[in-house]
């Protein structure tokens, strides 16, 4: 305690000091920053290439894709690529059910996942610390396992063809979002519940009107990773699905691997185009995100 | 009198929904998985083949799912291991599904029809038959051959290959029109040992017992077969797996960097032909080449619809497999979208590529015998290969000497005798 | 002893509450996990062919897997090396890039973005994209190496270099990791370094006694979570190399979807994955157990 508060106004005295300094030291610092943001810049080029050769390609006509030696650009930009694409597969109907399904799920676990971490982080009762590590052992099952009993227990429920056996397993919440979520009420003072319960509240009162409302960050967390993990499922709906007209966009993308051909820019302009939703709401969600991870970091 | 009115009442009252349950019986419907491809036609086929079996058998209702290629061998197996109800058609791409498929024999007995002599032999032989059961119809058929580019024959002063062409010409010729600096590859590689050419050695991967591979895998046949392999690759020719890869997912084949012009003999299938055709390439089309043997062998396929034998409805399912894959239902898959190739000899005059040389050629091979892998007969011939394809990889990478291959067959035949014991216990042979 | 029965009816409205909070994991656990697992691990004792009924046969799938399956020896290898191999590169790229990433400057929001890319984008296209980036004779890397005069290896297609290029594909997702520690080096107090600063430390030495000892928490679940995700490798196995060349990258989960789904094998796919499982929550538990040695929490 002593030490804290001598260091601390030892802090404000230097810290002063440094201000006055740092003046000076931002407009020399300018060389180095160029140097920072052109490392950053060669860094991200590299990282973009593979994207970059993507949109390159779905722009080609077919015979340069296959030209050699490779071509960087397409002599003739072909955006009708884009349009025949779309008109090939209902693109716009898939774009909207994988909407739909990743909708319902980020709401499934938004439902759940608070309240399973209430639980683990407010209430002692016998098992819990084993149920925990169960719960995070659950990360490490293989997904393929699942897929045969999940098939004959929604087969048995009537459910094979509905968005249910893919939606369903949403509403009993993802371990990693639960884990998140636990530490993070776990960092949030129990004063706060001991206050409120002596107002009257009931446990779960307290859970909806006092600690939920804290938790936002990692609420933003689950959004955008549930969001991104769900456009990508490929295989749930594969098996679950029976219309054509209800396929999310990744098992559409599947259609264009013909048995005999690939129409490679094709395929690859309509990839493109299955990023760009996910890529918007990370842009905007990204800034959310570092305060609910930060969570990570806490002493369980 | 009461009594009776209130008894009538309520018979009315409990008729009703009963009626309208008998009537809805009457509409039947089918659940059918179906694949997105050549053989079977795409989405667009598919729709009109159903519409046209709805309308002259309203009674049925067709409900289709529609799946990528990829997906339906996935989806079918999950619905087989969980053991409950399966779609009541589905199209067979596996031989160890023929046990759950329906035996057809009965119903196309009596069927006025429909009957074997219909269908070309070799498909009817095929996946279509399982010991004395009928477990499929043939409807799309395909068979790889060799298309060659007029242009980089013409280019390098080379004559076309001819029907009778021997697989040493063909690593002859693919030298000669090979043109390195221009990325031009001669002849394409076969992209899994046994297929065609290997049959055309006599080579054979095991006993026909399915019991013994000593002195099958490793005999004086298949080690020809492996040593042409070998001077194919090392001719440089032929285009690295990487170039093969990079150009074909499984099943697909070098199409494109044929139609690209940079191969000038692939081995492509009925499909890639008509692409060709359509992209306006100048190509020739010969079988696949001879080798020592007597029988030339044709890599041949048909995709063939069963019915799921646990089928609620077995005799509606048949009347739409037997529309699908009779005349009506392959007419319209002929003559829509991807124009397959029928598996009934009697519609070709109708097909809209008839006239071509290409197809004639296309047609001659249809007679020949197929390879093992599409016979139908050994289960176990591909969960065999898939672990004896250490040798032909290893030449692929040019990573063994031609005198090495012998020891390094012999070797592999301990590998493969487990593998096909294990099989066989599990599968039957 | 009122005070006592009093208590333990607290205790026993907290545990009722407690798992009423509980219920839905406990419910999907169990369905979705629970049923699974056990008919996995009845299935790894059996038979069965998917067509037909499951016959017991006791152990001989896992005598099998220990004693005459080269490919079982194949698949280990390919999956231990792998792991080996990314689980590094991941870790330790993904703290630097997140250092720089960490940087107050105009415009980090950007870059951010653009490394997180690759992490966001997956699925089948994404990995059929780096066959073509990657080929040898016409791939967009070796086309720039052949520019400095460098002839590229074979990558997918070459013994040596397959298992490296697919760790390499992981690594271009790196911005995952470096997103998550991001957020734990923003959560590091700004007064110590400030306070280091005043004594006189070097960033170097800030990073090694400030940044690194506040990070080992972050660490830890990294190290878990990638090493738990590189354990179950499969996309680019199945999509890629198909296992191949010469079994380099035959991975141990493709191993299992080849033999339960393609070779009719359920019953030794199951014995498969089961031990798939135990490798995993045994290195889980090893790397916990461990990390008691060098991991510090704050307080």
């Amino acid at each position: 305690m002593k030490t804290e508060t001598l260091a601390s106004s030892r802090t404000q005295e230097i810290m002063d000091l440094h201000k006055a300094r740092v003046g000076r030291r931002n407009r020399r610092a300018l060389p180095k920053n160029i140097l920072i943001y052109a490392f950053m810049t060669g860094l991200a080029f590299l990282f973009m290439l593979p994207i970059f050769w993507m949109a390159s390609t779905s722009l080609k006509l077919p015979r340069e894709v296959f030209a050699f030696p490779m071509e960087w650009l397409p002599s003739n930009p072909q955006w009708g690529n884009y349009e025949e694409a779309f008109s090939k597969f209902p693109l716009w109907r898939f774009m909207w059910n994988s909407t739909y399904m990743v909708v319902l799920s980020t709401i499934g676990q938004l439902i759940s996942v608070p309240l399973i971490a209430y639980g683990f982080a407010r209430f002692e009762f016998p098992g819990k610390n084993i149920l925990f590590m169960l719960m995070l052992a659950t990360l490490m099952v293989p997904t393929h396992i699942k897929f045969i009993p999940l098939y004959w227990m929604f087969q048995q429920l009537g459910l094979i063809g509905t968005y249910w056996p893919i939606i369903l397993p949403e509403f009993f919440g993802h371990p990693f979002f639960i884990f998140l979520m636990t530490q993070y009420m776990r960092s949030i003072p129990k004063e706060l519940d001991e206050a409120a319960r002596l107002d009257g509240a009931g446990s779960f009162t307290i859970l909806y009107l006092v600690i939920l409302p804290l938790c936002k960050p990692v609420l933003a967390v689950i959004v955008v990773f549930s969001f991104l993990w769900n456009w990508n499922e490929f295989m749930a709906p594969l098996i679950f699905l029976d219309d054509f007209e209800e396929y999310p966009i990744s098992v559409g993308l599947a259609f264009f691997q013909g048995r005999y051909s690939v129409e490679w820019h094709l395929f690859m302009a309509a990839t493109l185009v299955s990023i760009l939703p996910v890529l918007v709401l990370y842009f905007f969600a990204q800034r959310h995100l570092i305060g609910g991870l930060s969570a990570i970091g806490l002493k369980g | 009198m009461f009594k009776k009115t209130i008894k009538a009442i309520f018979s009315a009252i409990l008729a009703t929904p009963i009626a309208l349950m008998a009537l809805a019986d009457d509409q039947v419907t089918i659940t059918v998985w179906s694949m997105d491809g050549h053989d079977l036609g795409n989405e667009d086929t598919h729709r009109q083949v159903i519409a046209a079996f709805e309308a002259a058998h309203p009674n049925i209702k067709i409900d289709l799912t529609l799946l990528p290629e990829s997906g339906l061998e996935d989806r079918m197996n999950t619905a087989i291991g969980a053991g409950g109800k399966l779609p009541d058609v589905f199209p067979l791409i596996s031989g160890e599904w023929a046990p759950i498929a329906l035996d057809l024999s009965s119903y196309i007995e009596a069927d006025p029809d429909l009957s074997q002599d219909m269908y070309a032999e070799p498909f009817w032989r095929t996946r279509a038959t399982f010991g004395e059961k009928v477990v499929a119809l043939p409807t799309g058929i395909g068979a790889n051959v060799v298309l060659y580019n007029k242009d980089v024959f013409d280019k390098a002063g080379v004559e076309y290959p001819t029907a009778d062409w021997t697989t040493e010409d063909f690593i002859k010729k693919a030298v000669a029109i090979t043109d390195k600096a221009n990325g031009v590859w001669g002849g394409d590689r076969p992209r899994d040992a046994y297929r065609a050419i290997w049959h055309n050695y006599d080579a054979q991967v095991y006993s026909d017992d399915s019991t013994t591979v000593e002195g099958y895998h490793n005999s004086p046949q298949s080690l020809a077969a492996y040593q042409w392999y070998w001077d194919l690759v090392h001719s440089d020719a032929t285009p690295t797996k990487a170039e093969i890869d990079v150009l074909g997912t499984e099943g697909t084949g070098p199409v494109d960097l044929f139609i690209a012009g940079r191969l000038g003999m692939a081995t492509l299938n009925q499909s890639h032909m008509l692409r060709a055709l359509k992209e306006g390439i100048n190509f020739g089309m010969v079988p696949e080449p001879a080798g020592p043997s007597k029988d030339r062998h044709a890599n041949a396929w048909s995709a063939t619809p069963a019915i799921a034998g646990n089928s609620e409805h077995p005799q509606e399912a048949y009347e739409f497999l037997s529309f699908w894959a009779g005349m009506e239902g392959q007419y319209i898959s002929m003559t829509t979208g991807l124009n397959m190739f029928p598996s009934i000899p009697a519609l070709w005059k109708d097909h809209p590529y008839i006239d071509h040389p290409a197809i004639q050629t296309f047609k001659t091979t249809l007679d020949w015998p197929l390879v093992r892998d599409f016979d139908g007969t050994h289960l176990c011939w591909r969960a065999a290969l898939r672990r004896v394809d250490e040798v032909y990889e290893l030449i692929g990478l040019k990573a063994i000497e031609r005198n090495e291959i012998k020891k390094a067959l012999d070797k592999e035949v301990v590998v493969l005798q487990t593998a096909l014991d294990d099989c066989v216990s599990r599968l039957g042979s | 002893m009122q005070f006592m029965g009093r208590k333990s009816k607290r205790e026993r409205t907290q545990a009722i509450e407690g798992y009423v909070a509980l219920s839905p994991w406990m419910f999907g656990f169990l369905f979705f996990y629970a049923i699974p697992i056990l008919a996995s691990l009845y299935l790894s004792f059996t038979q069965w062919t998917l067509v037909g009924s499951a016959k017991w046969i006791g152990f001989e799938n896992y005598i099998r897997m220990f004693t005459r399956d080269p490919v079982f020896i194949d698949a280990a290898t390919a999956t231990g090396f792998f792991v080996l191999y990314s689980l590094p590169f991941k870790l330790i790229l993904g703290l630097m890039l997140a250092l720089l990433l960490n940087m107050k400057l105009p415009g980090m929001n950007y870059f951010r973005t653009i490394f997180f890319l690759p992490a966001v984008i997956s699925g089948v296209a994404v990995s059929l994209m780096w066959i073509w980036f990657l080929q040898p004779d016409t791939g967009v890397v070796n086309t720039l190496l052949r520019y400095v005069g460098i002839s590229g290896p074979g990558w997918f297609w070459d013994i040596n270099w397959a298992l490296p290029s697919v760790a390499m594909m992981s690594i271009w997702k790196v911005g995952g990791a470096a997103i998550i520690y991001l957020a734990g080096l923003q959560n590091i107090p700004a007064h110590l370094y400030e306070a280091a600063a005043i004594d006189g430390a070097s960033k170097w030495q800030q990073f090694w006694r400030i940044t690194l000892p506040l990070l080992t928490p972050v660490l830890l679940f990294q190290l878990i979570i990638e090493m738990i995700d590189a354990f179950k490798i499969f996309t680019e196995a199945f999509v890629i190399t198909q296992g191949g060349p010469l079994n380099r990258t035959y991975f141990f989960l493709y191993y299992f979807y080849e033999e339960a789904f393609r070779n009719f094998n359920m019953g030794y796919a199951s014995a498969l994955a089961i031990f798939l499982l135990i490798v995993i929550m045994s290195a889980t538990a090893l790397v916990k157990w461990w990390s008691n040695r060098w991991v510090y929490y704050e307080n």
